[in-house]
């Protein structure tokens, strides 16, 4: 639990961030930059093809006014005489069949005298000479050739302009048109920008000639109507050269240029809804949008696995860590990433293989001292080789001890009693068998056995069992009177043989003992039943190896049980008290 | 538990879908007021429809459109017009005349009315302006009634000769007052005569050609009215019968044998009300649509009528003319 609150809070939180933040920003960047140059593009892109857009539309516009004018050009090329000039007034009458957009059309001699007048819907007129110098129109022709007047509206709803044209000398006089404006209808309705954008005129003074709806032309100069066609006049006026953008009469975002009509001076605004501009951009922008997203998502799982893997060895190492922390030596950490987190498990399974034969060398040689001497079970544990643990012959020297009168104090005394008797005895005898590093083969009860010169050999084995029997009996002594002070009467006695004996370990698996087999371990244990309290008994072997040494009595042939031949047994002769020894 | 939700939501959507395409409002309905019969009106239907259609309207599809004729009796238009108010149609088209707009005005303040005159609305106090129309009206006017005047220019042109001509007015025609003054300033400034015949029913008409054959009429010049222009072949019957030549507002005339018309295009004008009567359907209020005028003022002459009448056309009317049948 624990473990599982470190890794959701702690490294894998981390590395995940860290891992996702190092995908995402990038492609974040680079998401917002590529929208943002592509949103530049767009626009620059776009304001060029509405300038080409606007350009052809004021081609288009022009175009009209100039046909009218071209078609003028027809009346004011002969001189006039004073004679009505027939001719004149059919190529008159034929120019307004031509062009439906004129709606009259006064001709005027070089004296300023209006020589003929034709018109749709009032009387024509055929030599008034009515003095027409003084008008408007004849003046700015007379001036400037070619001149065009203000948009009217007609009954306050239908647009219309004076064409007034002269010749290119005072005898041709001039010729002054009305022209119905309604009929850029025709023109500008046929003007499409992208699917639904379209065009519209403005005169100098913001008030619309021409626009596919011609509803809205034929409100006149209604302000309301007006404002915002301006707005996007002005709008485009202040953009210069960036895109014109601008809300349309609908209140439809719309980017919008526009181009000058010469002569009338009007200027062709060509529009188109933003939406439909921007719809590539709009579309790339989702598209970038939704590449962002599923970006994220594969950084985040992309993240997510990752910082799983690296905080997974992590993890195992802290979960070894525990294990073999709580003793479990055996327990190995496997990472295959081949990197330095390899190099540590690596490194942390030597360390706790190295515990583990530790370890096992300790519970070795606790085992060995079970009947080695300390000494020597360090001894055959250093050298890491058992094998004088083998089976094999050797001369040994067998000792048996046992308490006498044991079996009768035990049925009697309580447990207590007992245990403390036969803790004290054992007490004593381990630190004499210990010093004298003697191989204690059993013990049961209040006898044990022990081994000299086996598993290791040892120089004078006879009189170091000799000495080791005497120091022994001695303890016990001593004991023993603290026993018989507590009314228990127990007594103590030894029996050591010499001779060749089949040594070696026998038992199983973990349970396992160290042991002498052969007739000198019968032997000895025989001399330690037949000894009597305070009493050593020895074979002859020993009697014959020690008897330089120590004082050891032959008392007699004894008839040993086992055995059909009587034997002489020899008693080792020891001083009672400790300090004579 | 996603896909019961799913599921849900997929039952819920059908159920709302289902009635919303039961409920679906049926299609709207445009009333149509006509003084005339459907036979004479065709061509102008045509143009009416072209109209709608220009805007997406097809009849029987997606509109429909209920037509009352007054059969040229005029009387009946008021009748017809507040039948077709009382149906609460979603548009109310009064076509082919003055008459029937002034009809529909009167007989509703609410529907939207959408009118075809030749007659100038204004005048007529049919809207108060051309501009801004005000009310519940807008529409179309052709300017025919404005070019009588015109009429009997062209008649002069044929006749410079003739110093008196016979003029056609309907008394009870609403303009004919406006269009009588007209004629009289232009004869004046012609320096003709004219001798002003009313008839206002198709019996009046033999005896208003007796009576200008009578006064040596140079020629016969009628006033822009429905009644006359919906009677195109009658008239052009009546000029081969009495050898009178004779100028009307309607390309039907020349066409049906007469010889000479001029007046406001009206597959133009009827087209154009039709597309008004759409942006209406579409929701547009009349007081946005401005009253249109017709651009194109039509000649048309039958060169054969001429002929048979022994009438030669100058190059200049010719030269003119939208229209020559030869």
């Amino acid at each position: 639990m624990a473990g599982q609150h470190l890794r959701f809070h702690g490294l894998f939180q981390k590395y995940f961030i860290v891992l996702f933040l190092a995908v995402v920003i990038p492609l974040a960047t680079n998401g917002v930059s590529e929208a943002w140059f592509g949103y530049r593009d767009q626009r620059t892109r776009l304001e060029q093809l509405l300038g080409v857009e606007a350009r052809s539309a004021g081609a288009k516009i022009q175009g009209f006014v100039d046909g009218i004018t071209d078609q003028l050009g027809w009346l004011v090329q002969l001189p006039w005489t004073g004679e009505p000039d027939e001719r004149r007034r059919i190529d008159a009458l034929r120019l307004l069949r031509q062009v439906p957009a004129i709606v009259s059309l006064t001709l005027i001699d070089g004296n300023g005298r209006e020589r003929l007048y034709v018109s749709r819907i009032g009387l024509n007129r055929n030599e008034s000479r009515v003095d027409r110098s003084a008008d408007v129109a004849a003046a700015g022709a007379r001036s400037a050739g070619l001149w065009y007047s203000k948009v009217s509206y007609y009954r306050d709803s239908e647009p219309y302009m004076t064409i007034a044209m002269a010749g290119n000398r005072p005898s041709v006089g001039l010729v002054v048109a009305e022209v119905n404006l309604k009929l850029i209808w025709d023109v500008i309705a046929a003007i499409r920008i992208g699917q639904t954008g379209h065009a519209f005129v403005l005169d100098e003074l913001g008030r619309l000639v021409a626009h596919p709806d011609i509803s809205l032309v034929l409100r006149g100069a209604d302000e309301s109507t007006l404002a915002p066609f301006r707005e996007i006049r002005e709008a485009v006026r202040r953009a210069g050269t960036d895109l014109g953008t601008s809300r349309s009469a609908g209140g439809i975002a719309v980017a919008a240029a526009a181009a000058p009509v010469t002569g009338p001076d009007w200027t062709v605004v060509v529009e188109q809804p933003l939406s439909e501009a921007f719809r590539s951009i709009y579309a790339a922008l989702w598209r970038t949008g939704g590449l962002l997203l599923a970006g994220a998502a594969f950084a985040g799982l992309l993240a997510y696995v990752l910082a799983g893997r690296m905080t997974k060895p992590i993890h195992l190492l802290e979960k070894g860590t525990e294990r073999v922390g709580a003793g479990q030596f055996g327990h190995r950490i496997d990472i295959r990433t081949g990197d330095e987190l390899q190099r540590l498990a690596e490194s942390f399974n030597a360390m706790a293989a190295g515990l583990e034969v530790s370890q096992e060398r300790q519970e070795r040689i606790a085992k060995l001292k079970r009947f080695l001497a300390p000494q020597v079970a360090e001894l055959v544990d250093r050298t890491g080789d058992d094998d004088v643990l083998e089976g094999r012959r050797a001369e040994v020297v067998t000792v048996f001890c046992d308490l006498r009168g044991f079996t009768a104090f035990s049925a009697k005394a309580t447990p207590e009693e007992v245990m403390r008797v036969l803790s004290e005895y054992y007490d004593g005898l381990g630190r004499i068998i210990t010093r004298y590093a003697a191989t204690l083969t059993s013990f049961s009860g209040d006898g044990l056995m022990l081994l000299i010169n086996a598993p290791v050999s040892v120089a004078e084995p006879a009189l170091r069992a000799v000495d080791l029997a005497v120091e022994m009996q001695v303890s016990v002594q001593k004991l023993i009177i603290g026993w018989q002070e507590r009314g228990n009467r127990i007594g103590f006695g030894v029996g050591l043989a010499m001779g060749p004996a089949t040594v070696g370990r026998i038992g199983y698996e973990s349970r396992f003992d160290y042991t002498a087999i052969g007739s000198v371990v019968n032997l000895a244990a025989r001399l330690c039943a037949s000894a009597s309290d305070r009493e050593i008994l020895a074979d002859a072997t020993v009697a014959e190896a020690v008897k330089d040494k120590r004082q050891v009595h032959p008392i007699g042939m004894r008839l040993i049980k086992g055995y059909d031949e009587e034997f002489l047994v020899y008693r080792v002769v020891f001083a009672e008290r400790p300090e004579v020894s | 538990m996603r896909r019961r939700d799913a599921l849900a939501w997929l039952g819920s959507a059908a159920a709302w879908a289902l009635p919303a395409r039961a409920q679906s409002p049926a299609m709207p309905i445009i009333g149509y007021l006509a003084p005339e019969s459907p036979g004479p009106f065709d061509s102008r239907l045509k143009a009416f429809r072209q109209g709608l259609a220009d805007a997406g309207y097809v009849e029987g599809r997606n509109v429909a459109v209920e037509y009352r004729w007054a059969e040229g009796r005029y009387d009946r238009l008021p009748a017809l017009a507040a039948d077709l108010a009382s149906r609460q149609v979603a548009v109310l088209v009064a076509s082919g005349g003055a008459p029937a707009a002034l009809a529909a005005k009167s007989a509703t303040k609410t529907i939207t009315i959408v009118f075809e005159m030749g007659g100038d609305p204004v005048a007529l106090g049919v809207v108060d302006s051309l501009s801004r129309p005000g009310g519940n009206l807008t529409g179309v006017s052709s300017l025919s009634v404005e070019v009588s005047r015109k009429r009997l220019e062209f008649m002069h042109d044929l006749r410079p000769a003739a110093s008196s001509f016979a003029v056609a007015v309907n008394p009870t025609s609403p303009t004919s007052g406006s269009q009588v003054r007209n004629l009289q300033t232009a004869a004046e400034a012609l320096g003709i005569r004219l001798h002003v015949m009313n008839a206002s029913t198709a019996g009046e008409f033999e005896a208003m050609f007796l009576a200008a054959t009578r006064e040596q009429a140079g020629g016969l010049v009628f006033t822009s009215d429905p009644y006359f222009a919906f009677r195109s072949t009658q008239l052009a019957d009546l000029c081969f019968r009495y050898s009178m030549p004779a100028v009307t507002q309607s390309r039907d005339f020349p066409t049906a044998g007469g010889l000479m018309s001029y007046g406001g295009d009206f597959a133009q004008s009827h087209r154009r009300a039709g597309s008004y009567a759409a942006q209406v359907l579409n929701g547009e209020k009349p007081s946005d649509l401005p009253v249109q005028l017709v651009t194109k003022v039509e000649l048309a002459i039958n060169l054969k009528t001429a002929a048979a009448l022994s009438i030669a056309i100058p190059p200049s009317l010719i030269s003119g003319a939208d229209t020559v049948i030869e």
